[in-house]
């Protein structure tokens, strides 16, 4: 068994470079990746239960465990782990970074061309998980569907409606983004841009950036099973995001498409309360004790105000166009069939 | 892969399967035997036969290559792609329904031995429909023309020749495809000519285009003015506005002390105008600040990722 700790300091990109030598050693077949943030378990009964069906695959398997600081005692129990086939890496954040920060800290670490990356507790049944990981044969991302679900009604209605949002703002049809599990190629999670929340979103931005994304069904695990009802700063989060998304997805490229309509509409509407009391004044009638003025005044401000942002958003774009470039090749020109 | 060739037709293209064979046919017919060209198809995330139609048509000449893309991306990136991967020495674009006529290339291309950076071509007995496609594309190319000071008659027409110079001083992205004249002149200083090219009925396969486009159109002239007229000095756009919002708040701030002084307003008078010139003096910091921002993204930009200049024409 190998463990290892590794401790980006605060304020470091926690994906930007491995502060500790990696292993030289043959590569495995599989990196699993458990990221440990919320909804502590047994780190060790997690592993005997995911890893003994990877086992059947015959393939080499690692296991990487990403840890948030403030769990850090229960990778105590891992270290008493032996398991000479399955050799386990330990990552301990600096400080609380969630889900997409701990995968970018740990994606240097995950040494393997396949990468399965789950939630440090019972998401799905284990006995999913190899085919799960075949079903990475034809595609560059698997993301599990809990299905067929164990949840209260109530879980399910959020559910349904979070994912009915994501289709209408983002056009992909996901049943399942809150799952956590995804088997992913190495090669997505290094072109990807994870950032902020959105390893949650994995699969709609890896849609968007080209790659082959499918979802699959995965028995929900028993202790999966709960009914979900957040604090309100949860939901507010989860609306923000999806605005994000929407943003990210159709305006990346264009964010004067964005801003211009939204400022247009409302610097119109402005102007056209500005004519109507400049025609009321022409005809006679005194403007400066009337608060529609100050209405008129105040959305051509706001709406010049959208516009204007809109536009140092185009000249952002423009000038970073010819670094980033806004496709990708589905495969090297050599390459046939 | 074949010798580097002097000329390098690209083609981006989507469901276009029945096209493809009789497009190489027209390309290998229209250019002169022992001419050194590729012809680079770049498919943009068909989901008909378009690319073994391709990839049988490389393997049989080797001067046809096929750039895949992974998805579907619009013609922008399809482009842009056809530039990035090209390794002739000038770069000719058409479209792959053969509407173009890849004949008229050799007539591009000594328009182009004239001396000029960029030789578009216009459609002449344009073959379309006259509501959906025609009208449209009428109006659309005299705003532009209004609008960008580029005087074009067709920037719709795909079949365009340009030397790799220009091409390595212009980014493609977003919807810029249909103002490429437009950003070749504002980025590269390019000297661009007009040559009228034929235009056939789609006889395969079917049209991509639809009346939204024509909305996206006058959406994305703003930010063309704006590259046209300000990429370089972002606060001066800024500094106009706020000018001109300060100006209104100057104006309703005399206004308000006259009808105090002349009128002793009472309570709501003396709050609605004073009020109004604060909003005013407030967009015009506002903008100020937000071109200073500009200013420091340029900067940034320029250190980061320092682009080649304008084209220099020796005389």
């Amino acid at each position: 068994m190998h463990t290892r700790f590794d401790v980006p300091r605060p304020g470091e990109d926690p994906g930007s470079k491995p502060s500790l030598q990696l292993h030289e050693e043959a590569r495995p077949d599989i990196s699993v990746l458990f990221l440990a943030s919320e909804r502590p378990e047994g780190l060790g009964h997690l592993l005997r239960d995911y890893v003994e069906p990877l086992k059947t695959l015959g393939r080499s398997v690692e296991c990487v465990f990403a840890v948030e600081p403030w769990l850090r005692p229960m990778t105590d129990e891992l270290r008493r782990l032996e398991d000479p086939e399955v050799p386990i890496k330990i990552l301990v954040a600096a400080y609380t970074m969630g889900e997409t920060g701990l995968v970018r800290m740990a994606t240097p670490h995950c040494r393997a061309p396949r990468v399965l990356i789950m939630s440090a507790y019972h998401r799905i049944e284990p006995a999913a998980l190899p085919d799960l990981l075949g079903a990475l044969d034809d595609a560059d991302l698997v993301t599990a569907r809990r299905w067929p679900r164990r949840d209260s009604w109530l879980s399910r209605l959020q559910g349904r409606l979070f994912h009915g949002a994501v289709a209408l703002l983002t056009g992909t049809r996901f049943q399942d983004l809150g799952s956590g599990v995804r088997g992913v190629r190495r090669e997505v999670l290094e072109e990807l841009p994870l950032y902020g929340d959105y390893y949650r979103f994995l699969p709609v931005l890896a849609v968007r950036d080209g790659f082959r994304v499918r979802e699959k069904d995965c028995a929900q695990h028993p202790l999966d099973a709960r009914a979900r009802v957040y604090q309100p700063g949860v939901y507010l989060r989860r609306m923000l995001d999806l605005l994000g998304l929407y943003f990210l997805v159709r305006f990346t490229q264009r964010p004067l498409r964005f801003f211009g309509l939204v400022g247009s509409v409302v610097s119109l509407t402005g102007a056209t309360v500005l004519a109507v009391v400049t025609v009321q004044r022409v005809g006679g009638q005194g403007i400066a004790d009337r608060p529609l003025l100050l209405l008129g005044v105040l959305l051509v401000v706001l709406g010049v105000q959208a516009i204007a942002l809109g536009l140092v958003g185009e000249i952002i774009v423009h000038f970073h166009a010819g670094r980033h470039r806004q496709y990708r090749i589905a495969k090297p020109e050599s390459a046939e069939d | 892969m074949t010798d580097v060739p002097e000329l390098s037709v690209i083609v981006p293209v989507m469901n276009e399967e029945p096209n493809v064979g009789p497009l190489v046919e027209a390309v290998r017919q229209a250019l002169p035997e022992g001419a050194k060209w590729e012809l680079l198809f770049v498919d943009d995330g068909s989901t008909d036969g378009t690319v073994p139609a391709i990839r049988e048509c490389a393997r049989r000449d080797a001067r046809v290559r096929l750039v895949e893309l992974a998805r579907n991306y619009g013609q922008t990136a399809g482009l842009q792609a056809g530039f990035d991967h090209a390794r002739g020495a000038v770069l000719v674009s058409m479209d792959g329904d053969l509407q173009n006529d890849p004949a008229d290339i050799p007539a591009l291309l000594a328009k182009l031995d004239e001396g000029f950076d960029l030789v578009a071509g216009y459609r002449v007995k344009r073959q379309d429909a006259w509501l959906s496609r025609k009208l449209p594309s009428w109006v659309a190319n005299r705003v532009i023309r209004w609008i960008t000071g580029v005087s074009i008659r067709d920037n719709g027409c795909s079949l365009k020749a340009y030397r790799r110079e220009l091409i390595e001083r212009m980014s493609l992205y977003s919807d810029l495809h249909r103002f490429i004249p437009a950003v070749a002149a504002a980025t590269a200083g390019a000297r661009i000519a007009e040559l009228p090219v034929r235009h056939h009925p789609r006889t395969r396969g079917r049209s991509k285009y639809g009346l939204t486009r024509v909305a996206k159109v006058l959406s994305d002239l703003l930010t063309i003015k704006m590259i046209r007229t300000f990429r370089d000095r972002p606060l001066l756009l800024f500094g106009t506005g706020a000018f001109a919002a300060a100006l209104l708040g100057v104006l309703f701030a005399g206004a308000s002390a006259y009808s105090i002084a002349a009128f002793r307003a009472g309570k709501a008078e003396a709050l609605v105008l004073p009020a109004a010139a604060c909003l005013w003096l407030a967009l015009s910091w506002y903008l100020i600040m937000l071109g200073l921002v500009a200013e420091t993204a340029l900067r940034h930009a320029r250190t980061e990722n320092p682009e080649l200049g304008p084209i220099a024409h020796q005389v």
